[in-house]
């Protein structure tokens, strides 16, 4: 079935697939920071920022798939306006929570070189897990 | 030797004549003598491609408000003095205004500022603390100047080219606009679309442009800001890969850590585009942006170095400013950056 | 089910996406603060966009993208609007 496709209407198909599944992933990132991470500031880094580029590419998706027409305007607006609004949006509730008087849970920094060897060192260690929950998020979409 | 001093703010609004007049008024309430302090202070140091002009409009200003005061001082011994502050420094939010206002205070011996109710302090962006309050900190005595307001939408900014730009401007975009949400090629969209476009840019321009357009700078900014998008998004998507990465981990390795970064852009339109590229990129998060003054949550050490690093700000001032005002130094070099506690926030 | 189509990928997605949004729900649910839960409620409102326009792609029904439109517009004032008012100065923006 897939022969009698032209070469370039396969390719936008595996584009679509791609954009789809990364938007799927990034949102999967978002959704499990919002759980896991430990206070408000924390959870607005994932919830608005990994959301924004999953939103993002899902509606790049659509945009590709609706082709050349008036509803892909209408998408791109949209991606747009996800991208201007939801870093707003997530100042104004981080600023509000410094306003209510919520503290962030900090924790004392590394050093510069430190810090960075300590990113690195444990990840080659985990690569199981980290697969493991990679598929979760892929093997779900595909 | 006069003990009955002044100090008046100008801008360019239209009580400033008002303004004037209550001052000079006032101060002779129970005074025969008055020694009037006509000051302007500029927000940008005078290297900037546009602070020769600044200066010179502020000079203008003074000598039209001073030709105001000696009408309105009569007979009686009003003795004025004018100045231009802030040639020199880079005066970015209301705080810094008061603290000019306050170093000229002390230094003239000056006990009341007579404040202008509309006079706007630079370009300032809604997120600044008003002035009024950080006057309160500096601890100077001030007074608004009773003034008839007109009603701010009929405030008519800048001179007649400048108007006649931010009505063009903002008549192609929001055609423009109107006609992609339409049918470009149908009579009745085209019809309506001038209409509304009309309305729209009557009404809104000098709500939307709350600055001064340039016929040859903001064409360039938005072309260069058609640059910058495809970079903030490979930051973007480079940033989310690394979090993705820390947060799918199991022992979720995060360091959350609240920075302070002294960004050198200026208020308004570039601070916005600033604070929004870093919160969006993930890792940092802008919790409040004082003045120049951010305060960045930073979830990882990687996004905190590069925050300190100030790729994007350099970003920001080279869509604004062009590619010379890219070149400077890190936040990190110029001290600029630091780890802050939670408190902070 | 192995979608072969664009348009069964979309409606897949947009069901995979119901599923996220419910899983931040929770947090929409248990807070514990007003801003934890303003927080996710935004995020579900961004969801709800994608989805939107997920639906709109898959189903060929394009006008779903004019409510998509409203409901992002609508999602941001809520965020701003609530944070501003969950604050006693009202500065938040």
């Amino acid at each position: 079935m897939i022969d009698a496709i032209p070469m370039g209407e396969q390719l936008r198909f595996a584009a679509i697939v791609i954009l789809v599944v990364a938007g799927l992933f990034f949102t999967f990132v978002s959704a499990v920071g919002v759980l896991r991470l430990p206070d408000i500031y924390a959870r607005a880094h994932t919830a608005s920022q990994a959301d924004t580029l999953g939103a993002g590419l899902a509606l790049a998706a659509v945009a590709l798939a609706l082709g050349w027409q008036h509803a892909t305007v209408y998408t791109v607006l949209l991606l747009f306006f996800v991208f201007i609004t939801n870093p707003t949006a997530a100042h104004a509730i981080a600023r509000s929570a410094a306003e209510s008087g919520i503290t962030p849970v900090t924790s004392e920094p590394t050093a510069t070189d430190g810090g960075e060897r300590a990113d690195d060192g444990p990840a080659d260690s985990s690569p199981n897990t980290d697969g493991e929950d990679g598929s979760t998020g892929g093997g779900g979409s595909a | 030797m006069v003990d009955n001093r002044l100090l008046v703010p100008l801008s360019e609004t239209p009580t400033v004549r008002q303004t004037v007049g209550y001052a000079v008024q006032s101060g002779l309430e129970d005074a025969d003598e008055l020694e009037v302090h006509l000051v302007v202070a500029l927000p940008y140091d005078a290297e900037v491609p546009e602070g020769e002009q600044q200066i010179s409009e502020a000079k203008q200003l003074l000598s039209k408000a001073t030709r105001w005061a000696a009408e309105d001082a009569g007979n009686a011994d009003v003795t004025l003095e004018t100045e231009v502050l802030g040639t020199d420094e880079y005066l970015f939010g209301p705080r810094d205004y008061a603290d000019v206002f306050g170093s000229y205070a002390d230094e003239h011996d000056v006990e009341r500022i007579v404040l202008d109710p509309e006079y706007k302090p630079g370009v300032t962006s809604s997120i600044l603390q008003p002035l009024e309050r950080e006057l309160d900190a500096v601890g100077l005595p001030y007074d608004e100047a009773p003034v008839e307001r007109p009603a701010r939408h009929e405030r008519l900014v800048g001179t007649g080219t400048e108007r006649f730009d931010r009505y063009f401007a903002l008549f192609w975009i929001s055609f423009g606009f109107y006609l992609v949400l339409g049918d470009p090629t149908y009579w009745f969209d085209l019809v309506t679309g001038v209409a509304v476009a009309g309305i729209v840019s009557f009404s809104l321009a000098n709500v939307t442009f709350s600055f001064p357009l340039h016929r040859v700078e903001s064409p360039l900014r938005t072309l260069r800001f058609a640059i910058y998008v495809p970079y903030l998004i490979w930051e973007i998507v480079r940033a989310n890969i690394a979090i993705s990465y820390v947060i799918l981990r199991p022992s979720m390795p995060i360091e959350p850590v609240v920075t302070r970064v002294d960004a050198r852009v200026r208020s308004g339109l570039p601070l916005l585009a600033l604070a929004n590229s870093i919160t969006l990129t993930p890792g940092t998060l802008v919790v409040r942006a004082n003045d120049q003054r951010l305060i960045v949550h930073t979830l990882i050490p990687p996004a905190r170095e590069d925050l300190f690093d100030g790729s994007l700000e350099r970003a920001v001032r080279f869509v604004f400013n062009g590619r010379a005002a890219a070149r400077i130094p890190t936040p990190r070099e110029r001290g600029d950056a630091e780890i802050v506690g939670g408190d902070e926030v | 089910m192995i979608p072969t189509s664009i348009e069964e990928i979309f409606l897949l997605a947009a069901a995979l996406f119901v599923l996220l949004a419910i899983m931040m729900f929770y947090r929409a649910v248990a807070g514990p603060t007003t801003q934890d839960r303003l927080l996710a409620v935004n995020v579900l409102g961004t969801n709800t966009v994608v989805i939107l326009a997920l639906l709109a792609a898959g189903l060929d029904e394009p006008w779903f993208l004019d409510i998509a439109l409203i409901y992002a517009l609508l999602n941001f004032l809520m965020a701003v609007a609530i944070s501003k008012f969950t604050v006693e100065r009202g500065g938040v923006l």
